[in-house]
């Protein structure tokens, strides 16, 4: 089921436009990811699709309703939705009473109240501090309260503005498999912001790239800045001053380009093409489809996706040098 | 010296000892004081939440002039709330001038910029992301400011002490409006003021002593809570 549908949806603040979407769906049960640079407009797009912004243009349909942009009508869609923020705020309460916030609100019997709040600390492993001064915890354990005090609502979609960029490893391995958990066994969707490409790759189900309020075709996790220059007739894309592919393009000069994985093979050091890079293996991940994801370290973080069958053939390990084979559709000019 | 130290001596023994008229002095000091601060906070407090918390226009125009009237003198307040209140002003029938109720105005005129900058400045030092929050986890307007007030409440108990601290001390209001009338208006700084112009110094510095240890605990509490809040 379609959750959010964006149609030519901009945010614009002075002469500075923030957001420009044309079309985005977003759909239930699903782990969605938002990437891109810093300032690129992922806050923006969360606090949409948090109902906490109007957009300047467009129009937001959720299950399938438009959403009329009135406090009142807005405060009521805000209950199916919690943002986990990346410097996320505790009350200068009890862990309880922070948890009770929203739960109160809801007009959740008393006893319920504390039922849910025991179990959903006991999802995060934290029971242990139901009475402790929130303001008080370490960054991992205010992480994770916020996280069980947005499940305690039972929200249809939890939005995480860089989960894990503020936390201890330990803590963000835990939060991790916990965004995982809920996911598979509440059916909860989420979307998330990350910078933390391997972390994406292990929990989101379709990536988005966004780049100057833009919003790239979902499924292309390499977002680079390059230059585009014509050298003999011929357009190339040179990334970082390691990387040169040919390319057919329009423009030249500086910009965003992303790599679609599915168009990045391995091939044998043998093969004399154009268009070839060499690098290390850095992460093999099984995905949920039927493919491999590859990160390679090339001088930049590469990530590929190959099929099961060519993995078995190939079977690259951690630390092998292999080549690889951009095809110039793999790349697409942002 | 000898007549310094006489005198401290015998203001410690007049402190001491409950004196009756150093009590009823400090009696007047305190409800008065008490009663503006009351006033101001009931209405600056609402005042300086919604202007804080609302965006309108005007609203650095509004904040501006509130800082400025922290400067003003109590003596131009007196003879403001004075013009006023005297026989021949507007409010001339109510009869208040030279009562408790007519220093008490003035005295609300006073701190009532204090208490409405305090909050505001108070409100604004509360994270952006509260507010967000609350909003997220579902919360209304009313229920987002209730959120925001708790959070900001040590700000706001250090504007009242503030406020409390800024009445206890002065001596223009009390002197114009007052009229310094023994056993009614005369408070601890008008007292001392004119214990000083008889050149008795005893019951002066007894009071001094009083009024050093009062603004000596509001300085406590206000740092206490102050500290508190910035936690």
């Amino acid at each position: 089921m379609s959750l959010y549908r964006f149609k030519n949806v901009s945010q614009i603040a002075g002469n500075n436009k923030i957001l420009d979407i044309e079309d985005l769906e977003i759909r239930e049960g699903k782990i969605y990811a938002l990437l891109g640079p810093n300032g690129a407009g992922k806050t923006t797009l969360l606090n949409l699709l948090g109902f906490l912004e109007k957009p300047t243009t467009g129009n937001i349909t959720f299950m399938g309703n438009p959403v009329k942009f009135s406090e009142k009508h807005l405060q009521q869609l805000r209950r199916n939705v919690v943002m986990v923020n990346q410097r996320p705020i505790l009350f200068t309460t009890s862990v309880y009473k922070n948890m009770e916030f929203g739960l109160k609100i809801r007009q959740v019997r008393p006893v319920k109240r504390r039922q849910i709040i025991e179990e959903n600390l006991a999802l995060v492993g934290l029971s242990h501090l139901i009475n402790a001064p929130a303001h008080k915890l370490s960054g991992g354990e205010t992480q994770r309260i916020v996280l069980a005090r947005a499940l305690a609502l039972s929200p249809k979609i939890i939005l995480c503005d860089e989960p894990t960029s503020s936390v201890d490893l330990e803590s963000q391995q835990t939060i991790t498999r916990l965004l995982k958990e809920i996911n598979v066994k509440q059916h909860i969707t989420i979307i998330l912001t990350s910078h933390n490409q391997p972390e994406v790759n292990m929990l989101a189900h379709y990536s988005f790239f966004i780049d100057r309020g833009k919003i790239s075709t979902a499924g292309y996790e390499n977002l680079f800045s390059a230059v585009i220059f014509s050298e003999s007739g011929k357009k190339t894309c040179a990334i970082d001053k390691q990387i040169r592919i040919d390319i057919k393009a329009d423009t030249t000069g500086p910009c965003r380009v992303t790599l679609n994985p599915d168009e990045i093979s391995i091939v044998s050091e043998s093969e004399s093409k154009k268009n070839k890079i060499t690098g290390t293996v850095l992460q093999v991940m099984i995905q949920e489809s039927d493919k491999i994801q590859i990160l390679i370290n090339c001088g930049i973080h590469l990530i590929i996706k190959i099929p099961v069958e060519q993995y078995q053939r190939i079977k690259p390990m951690v630390g092998d040098k292999i080549c690889l084979f951009i095809k110039p559709q793999a790349v697409h000019i942002l | 010296m000898g007549f310094f130290t006489d005198s401290l001596l015998s203001a410690f023994y007049l402190v001491g000892n409950l004196d009756q008229e150093l009590i009823t002095i400090v009696l007047v000091s305190l409800t008065v004081s008490f009663f503006s601060t009351l006033i101001s906070g009931l209405f600056g407090i609402p005042l300086g939440f919604l202007i804080s918390f609302n965006t309108f226009k005007g609203k650095r125009l509004l904040i501006t002039c509130l800082n400025t009237l922290l400067a003003l003198p109590t003596v131009v307040i007196g003879l403001f709330v004075y013009v006023f209140i005297s026989r021949r002003g507007i409010f001339g029938l109510f009869d208040l001038l030279y009562t408790q109720n007519a220093i008490i105005i003035g005295q609300v005129i006073l701190i009532l910029p204090v208490v409405i900058t305090f909050t505001i400045s108070a409100i604004t030092q509360i994270d952006g992301r509260y507010r967000k929050t609350a909003m997220t986890l579902g919360a209304n307007q009313f229920q987002t400011g209730i959120l925001i007030f708790r959070e900001a409440r040590y700000g706001i108990l250090a504007a009242i002490i503030a406020a409390f601290g800024r009445v206890i001390s002065e001596v223009g209001i009390s002197m114009m409006l007052g009229g310094n009338a023994r056993g009614f208006t005369r408070t601890i700084t008008t007292a001392m003021a004119l214990e000083y112009d008889k050149g008795e110094f005893t019951l002066a510095i007894a009071l001094g002593i009083v009024l050093i240890g009062l603004s000596f605990s509001i300085n406590l509490l206000f740092h206490f809570f102050q500290g508190r809040g910035g936690k």
